[in-house]
This record gives structure tokens, sequence and C-alpha cells, in this order.
């Protein structure tokens, strides 16, 4: 019985892989260079904060690597909504793809981190 | 002040640890004054810890900033209530009512099995274990009694934390969490003293039943939070700390369910004490992951003191668990089999899986991002595609099985027997199937399914209740209303446990409406005074911006006249509110509630330009939706009937387990 049902849970994982597709890779902007393909972008956000999100150009900024001694930082473009919480030095995420040398993001993935000290999960809902 | 909580918490910790050596020795050695004084430790271990709480409030409602706790979460202008709330707004207060909710608890707990000796020495042990942990954290790692030079003001509560649900919801689920410790500490006292009989699942169904009760409605009410206030138009996002009530919640929903074949088949012993155990681990991963950050930003794990010490009780309390239930294996072993995989003790087996199962993927779906960075230095993580699949692959097929399983019989059911029960369920399926099709409702097959397999437990619930009324009102000779009353006073789990089923459908049809059936309606262009959209059948004319000051915000608001039909319906204000002292702004939705629909048509401003007036409006209508909230107070009645006190059950008891102090049942 317990084999059987660990057999199961097995395939339907395989299916789930095969149907659906795996995860999607995190990276930081100084992890960025040389991935071609679709990735969330994780990272602080570095002003100046230009453009519009809702209009043709998008909204565009630069991230920064949240930790660590790297000075890379990465432009985005983004168009779709945007968090309340978004502005320059808040932690984001935000799916995409790298085109000639800019994040562009895909619409409406934009998604901000909370500071972590008091503030409860339910703010970095997207 | 300060000195008094650190004094009381120091008392705390020097009475659990008594609890803990003193209890174990007195139950090793059965030394029965020894075990009493260790209970009683037990007991006054409440008391200071209440006295270290009190002060802790009493500084919160003084704002006393000499406190380095209330200087960092309140401020002057903070409003009394949430200042108080501010006692579980951060992490050394939220540990403070960890312990205090657990002694709490515990000293409950254990004065109402006093009776039950044999079993209860070894309970006061393992809950002084568990109290110790968290004593000394709050003693010598993160202590809210730290004091520091008083600034001019505090730093106040951020704006989104100031909303008469934070008052409610951290501690509905603390509540649950904590709850779940005691079903955990006589699990295990039961394997210490070797009392492997039920007694432990008798003397703990009313504490899993309630902090499963508090789990489940602290979640419901941070949905309906995130809902409301939020302004990104859902109610679940499975996001990390989401994930974290809703993991317990699940292992304690399939431990609810196998009890019961222990209780009347003797089987699953073994199965019962590993569910019991992964719902304490997973409550204590719980308040680890809310309380760490270490999902959400991982970088603060090294930083944070509590994370390392967390994982470390984690991982005794895991080992701890698996040692002792391995070394009473012998006793768990089940005197009867199953007898056929069409029975009511199969479809629990089959429900537990399923339970398990959902679990474990979720478990796994937090922890991947955790394990591809130690494992390939490249975080991946996993989102709503993910979770949405196993959703619909275990829980639609546990869905179904909540109509079924209450129509097959006990040990082996025969196919005549049950072709007759399933009828009238499987006829309102079908219908309900054909007819959804048939309103153009095929467009979505998880949605045509939960309606279809909703339809057919709802049938079969109706069914029972219909059942045992006319079964009363022709024996008894009651009336319909009478019989129906005395039918769930008289089997109150039973019912109880039916109409939680009730709230599940419920739940279900909301979500299914919700999620599957619900129009988005994303702002392709902007919207000028007078022009209009589109949704659903529903017209959306913007007429312009109104500005007002609020007490801390600027409110920018816009005017929408919402159509039906080319009939008026409502007015919505979606909007903008710009606190200047946080430097931040929040949307602010507006929704109509839609009594035809049982569903809300949910407006979002989100983007307002205000010189030239142009509005970006977000429109989601979701059909159904208050659904979800109704299933709320639905599931809390049927909580409440199915934990009721019952005269008839506690003397059917005594005399079922009073022989088995003196003999060990067979």
């Amino acid at each position: 019985m317990i084999a059987l049902s660990v057999a199961a849970a097995l395939a339907v994982f395989i299916l789930y892989t095969a149907v659906v597709g795996g995860a999607t890779t995190q990276l930081s902007p100084s992890q960025l260079q040389g991935h071609t393909g679709h990735v969330s972008l994780v990272g602080a956000v570095v002003g100046p904060v230009t453009g519009d999100a809702h209009a043709a150009s998008g909204l565009r900024f630069r991230v920064k690597d949240v930790s660590g001694a790297s000075t890379v930082t990465v432009p985005v473009d983004y168009h779709g909504s945007v968090p309340d919480l978004f502005k320059t030095g808040r932690h984001i995420v935000v799916a995409g793809q790298v085109r000639n040398g800019i994040f562009v993001g895909d619409n409406g993935t934009l998604v901000t981190k909370c500071p972590s000290k008091y503030a409860p999960a339910k703010t970095t809902s997207s | 002040m300060a000195d008094l909580g650190r004094a009381a918490l120091l008392v705390t910790f020097g009475l659990v640890v008594y609890a803990l050596v003193a209890g174990a020795l007195a139950a090793r050695s059965r030394r029965r004054r020894l075990a009493l004084s260790a209970q009683n430790a037990l007991f006054a271990a409440f008391l200071s810890t209440l006295v270290a709480a009190a002060v802790l409030l009493v500084a919160l409602a003084r704002r006393d900033f000499t406190f380095a706790y209330v200087a960092a979460h309140t401020s002057r202008s903070l409003p009394l209530g949430y200042a108080l709330s501010a006692f579980w707004g951060g992490q050394e207060g939220s540990l403070l009512l960890w312990l205090l909710i657990l002694t709490g608890y515990a000293a409950l707990a254990v004065w109402l099995n006093r009776r039950n000796r044999d079993l209860v020495v070894w309970v006061v042990p393992v809950l002084g274990l568990v109290a110790t942990f968290f004593a000394f954290m709050l003693c010598f790692v993160s202590s809210p009694f730290v004091v520091a030079p008083a600034p001019g003001d505090g730093a106040g509560m951020v704006a989104s934390l100031q909303n008469p649900y934070m008052l409610a919801h951290p501690p509905m689920l603390y509540l649950g969490y904590v709850g779940l410790t005691i079903p955990f500490a006589f699990a295990m006292g039961a394997l210490l003293s070797g009392r492997t009989d039920e007694r432990w699942i008798v003397a703990t169904r009313r504490w899993t039943l309630a902090a499963w009760t508090f789990l489940g409605v602290g979640q419901l009410l941070g949905a309906h939070w995130a809902y409301v206030e939020i302004g990104w138009g859902g109610y679940y996002a499975w996001d990390p700390v989401e994930n974290a009530a809703l993991m317990p919640w699940l292992a304690a929903t399939a431990f609810l369910h196998s009890v019961m074949i222990q209780e009347k088949r003797g089987m699953l012993k073994v199965w019962n004490m590993i569910l019991v155990a992964l719902a304490f681990l997973l409550s204590l991963f719980g308040t680890f992951l809310t309380r760490s950050g270490v999902v959400n930003s991982i970088h603060s794990f090294s930083q944070s003191p509590l994370g390392g010490w967390f994982l470390g009780f984690i991982a005794i309390m895991t080992a701890f668990s698996v040692a002792l239930i391995y070394w009473r294996l012998p006793l768990l072993r089940s005197k009867t089999k199953l007898e056929s995989l069409v029975s009511r003790e199969a479809t629990f087996l089959y429900n537990n899986l399923l339970l398990v199962a959902l679990c474990l993927t979720i478990l796994w779906g937090v922890m991947y991002p955790l394990l591809t960075e130690a494992l390939r230095g490249e975080t991946r993580s996993v989102s709503k595609p993910y979770y949405d699949f196993f959703l619909h692959v275990f829980g639609l097929p546990l869905l179904l099985l909540m109509g079924i399983g209450p129509l097959v019989a006990w040990r082996r059911a025969s196919l005549r027997a049950l072709g007759k029960t399933f009828l009238v369920p499987l006829l309102a399926a079908v219908v309900t199937g054909v007819a959804l099709i048939a309103l153009g409702f095929g467009s979505s097959t998880p949605g045509l399914l939960a309606y279809t397999f909703s339809a057919f437990v709802a049938a079969s619930i109706v069914l029972e209740f219909q059942r045992g009324t006319s079964a009363r009102h022709a024996i008894a000779g009651e009336s319909y209303p009478r019989a129906l009353v005395s039918l769930v006073g008289r089997n109150r789990r039973r019912y109880g446990g039916y109409i939680v089923h009730a709230a599940i459908v419920l739940l279900a049809i909301g979500i299914a409406g919700s999620s599957a059936y619900q129009t988005v309606r994303e702002p392709a262009h902007g919207l000028r005074k007078g022009q209009s959209m589109e949704a659903a059948g529903w017209t959306f004319v913007y007429r312009g911006l109104t500005t007002h000051q609020e007490a801390d915000a600027q409110a920018t608001r816009a005017t929408v006249d919402v159509y039906r039909g080319g009939s008026h319906v409502t007015t919505l204000h979606p909007g903008k509110n710009w606190y200047p002292v946080e430097q931040q702004t929040s949307n602010e939705v507006s929704i109509y509630h839609d009594p035809r629909s049982i569903g809300d048509v949910f407006t979002i401003a989100d983007q307002i330009d205000p010189k030239s007036g142009v509005l970006f409006l977000k429109v989601l209508v979701k059909p159904l939706v208050n659904l979800i909230w109704v299933a709320g107070f639905v599931f809390v009645f049927g909580s409440v009937i199915a934990m009721w006190p019952d005269a008839v059950e506690q003397r059917r008891l005594a005399e079922r387990y009073a022989p088995a102090a003196a003999s060990a049942r067979t």
C-alpha cells in the first residue's frame, strides 16, 4: 500500500515536470551576465526611476545586488502594475529576459519584498 | 519594570527546566510526589510568564521607550489598540506570546487530565522540553526586556499593520500553532510511558480540533485582510509565510481523520504518531519561517540570531520523535488489518495520503529555493503554476472523497449497497455537470470538476442529515425540526464534522468561482474623464478625480459609475493614499458586493496621473468569492458543534478506558 502510494506520488511529480515545466531560476544582477533564458531577477532598486509602466516606453530603473560587494547594476524595462511599496532601495523580484543588454520584465510580474523587520509577509503579495 | 519582566522570564525558565528534569526523573522512577511537584512547576511557569507578558503590555500601553522593543514597534501617536498589538508585531514579543500560550495550554491540559496519571507523568517533561526552548530563547537570545536610553519618540508601526485584522489574525494563528503542541506532547508521553492505547487521542481530541479551528480561522482572516487591504485582487498568493500556516493545518486535518480509524478499529497507530509529530514540527517550522524571514530574504538568515536556534530545535525534536516512534514500534502494531479497499477505513486512508501528499509538495515548494541554493549555488523557485497544479491533482480527489467517505460502510462495503447510496449524489453531480456545460462553464476543466464534485458532496451531506432525521422522526416520533436538533445533539462529532465538510464545499465553490471563472481587465490604456471600459457584462464609466486630506495621508479617489445592462448599479471610488511621513503610497481598492453572483466587482486604481487626470483602472469580476467568507462562519459553527462537551460520550469513554488503566487493553 505504502509502496503503491509512493509510486503514485512520484508519477504525479514526473507528470508535473513534463506538463507544467520546472522552476524559475532566481538570479542577482551580478549573476545575470551570460544568462539569456527566462529568469527571475532579484535585487535592490537603484534610481533614478523614470518612465511610465503603462506607457509604450515602460518604467525604467536599474537594480543592484541586495548584498555583497558587487557594483554591477542591470537596467530594467517594465510594463504593468507597480506595487505600492516600489521605490528606490526596495528589494524586488521581476521575471523576464535580457534583450539587447536590457532586462525586459514580463508584464505584471514586479513584486516587492518587505523589509523583513516588522512587516508581515502579506505586504509582499503582488 | 524591565527588570521585573526579565526576572519573571528567568523564573519561568527555571520552572520549565525543573518540569523537564524532575518530571522525567519522577516518571522514570515512579515517584508520585516528585511528579506532582513537576506538574506544579508547569502551573507556576504559566503564572510567571503571565507576569512577564503583563510587564510588556503595560510598557506598550505607557509607550515606555526605555524598552528597546517598545521604542522599535510603537510611537506616541499610535492608537492604544495598535500599540498593544505590537506585542506580537515583533520577534521578541511574538516569542513571548508563544511561551505564554504554551504554558497556559500546558497547565490547562495537564490539570484537566490529572487523573490520567500514568500518561500525564510523561506528558509533563515533554511539555517542559518545548517550553524550555522558548524560555531559553526569551531569556538569553531574543529578550523583549532589553533596555536602552529612551529616544524622543518610537519608530512607529508599518502603515499596513495599523489595521483591525492585526488585532485578531496573528493571535489566532499562534493559538493554532501552539495548540498543536498539546496532542504532540500527549502522543510522545504515550510512547514514553508505553501507554499506546487510544487514551492519548481521546485526551487531546478537543485540543487538536480547537488548534485546527484557530489555525483555519486565522488563515481565513489573513486571506480576507490581503483581499480587502493589500489591493492586488486576490486572497492567497502561495507566499511562503501563508504556506507556513497551511502546511500544519493540512497535517492536522489528516490527523483528525486518521485518529478516528484508530479509535474505531485500532489501526494506523504508527501513522498517527507520525502525523501528530509532523503537524507539530510544521507548526515550529511555520513559526520559524514567519519569524526568521529565511525564505523571503535568504540573506537575513545568517544575520538573524533566531534562525540557527530554531533549525537546531526543529532538528532535535524531529530526531526525538523519530527515535521514540522507532523504539516503540513493537507496541504500535495494529491488531486489525484493512479488510477491503472499498470501506470507510480505506477512504480515510486515501484522504490521508492525499492530504499528506499536498502538504509535502507545498513543503517541497517552500524549501526548493533553499535546497537549490545549498546544492547548486543557484536559487531556483517554484510559483503559482506549481502549487495550482498540485492543488488540482490532490485537492479535487480530496473533495470527491469527502462525499464518498460517509456513504461507504466500515470494514467492507458491498457494491450493491454502494450503488443504492450513491444514486442520489451521483445524479446531483451529473445534473450539475450537464447544466454547467450547457451554460458555458466548460471553459475551465478544474472549475467544472470542482463544481460537479461539490454537488456530489453537498448531496451526500444533505442525504446523511435527511436519513438520520427521518429515522429519528419514525422511531422517536419527534417532529422533523426536533428530530434534526436531537440527531445533531446526540452525534456531535459526526454531524459537526459534516457541517465542516459543508464549509469546505462552500470554500471550494468560492475558490473555483473566483479563480477559474474570474474576469480580469488590465488597463490597456488610460481612461480620460467620461471614457469607459467593460468587463464581464459590467460597464465602468470614469467620472473624475477628487482629493481630500485624511488624518495621516493625502487621499486621491476616482469616481467610477458602474452599470450592468444599461442600468446604474453603484458608484465605486478606487484610489491611492500618500503617506508623507512614511514616504509611501498605498492602493485603496473599491469593491462592490454583488448579491446576484455572490461575487465581487473589484476595482483598483492601478495608476493615476494627477496632472492630466488619466486613470489606469484594473477591474476584476470575481463570482462567488463571498462564499469563501461565508464558509468561515460555517466552519467555526461545525467545529464548535464537534467540540462541544458531550456528557454521554464522556461516560462511554470513561467506561471504556477505566479498565484500560488496570490491564493494558488489547
